[in-house]
């Protein structure tokens, strides 16, 4: 027997449990939504290794530091890794996911305007790791 | 115990249903989704439950203090103050 009124420390739980189960839905939808590939995105393997990007589309062009992706499309990142650990990060479009020897981590994104974006490893690799940069470039849809 | 009861059922209808009905009822997106906006957007909702409750929280700590400060007059002396005894 508590020996006065529970009811405020009822709502107190009630509130700290919708919150909490809200919060968690919320976050756990957009991750869902996130991590859908649509159907047709282009695979584009990406290397890193002490200290620069490798890419490859699936017509077997090889990039090396540049990317050249089209607006308006969906392209899917198989992303890995040759000697240590890196991390493929493309700010401006909030894609980021870790580059690991041995296995292959998939992210994708949709560019939607022509433009230049920064492209860096978010994973301190090494002494040149702050220059391991490149270039992501957004073009005009082809047609 | 009516009274929580009936809490507890305007709490699950007005926040809980909606929140698993929004988060199941989901079509498959046809459409190429914009990762910015939707993780930015979950950032900033995020951000006004996390101050709103910091603030409700703070506010409510801040008040505790002053209200129950020993130099309020409006405090009251404990039973075991009055006797001396602490």
């Amino acid at each position: 027997m508590a020996g006065h009124s529970t009811w405020p420390e009822w709502v107190y739980v009630g509130v700290v449990i919708a919150l909490l189960v809200w919060v968690g839905a919320e976050a756990w939808e957009v991750e869902r939504l996130v991590e859908h590939v649509p159907e047709g995105a282009e695979v584009i393997k990406v290397t890193g290794q002490q200290w620069f990007w490798t890419f490859e589309h699936e017509d077997g062009t090889k990039e090396i530091g540049e990317l050249h992706v089209q607006a308006g499309k969906a392209y899917k990142f198989e992303v890995t890794a040759k000697d240590v650990n890196h991390s493929f990060n493309i700010p401006d479009y909030v894609v980021l996911m870790d580059a690991i020897p041995g296995r292959i981590h998939t992210v994708w994104f949709a560019p939607t305007e022509p433009g230049e974006h920064e492209i860096q490893c978010r994973e301190y690799c090494g002494l040149i790791h702050y220059n391991m940069r490149g270039k992501l470039i957004v073009e005009e849809p082809l047609s | 115990m009516r009274s929580i009861v009936g809490l507890f059922v305007i709490i699950v209808i007005l926040i809980i249903i909606p929140s698993i009905d929004y988060a199941f009822g989901q079509e498959e997106p046809g459409k190429y989704l914009d990762r910015r906006a939707l993780i930015w957007n979950l950032f900033f909702r995020m951000m006004v439950v996390a101050f709103t409750i910091g603030a409700v929280v703070s506010g409510t700590l801040f008040w505790l203090c002053w209200r129950f400060r020993e130099s309020n007059p409006k405090a009251v002396q404990t039973k075991y103050e009055q006797a001396g005894e602490w």
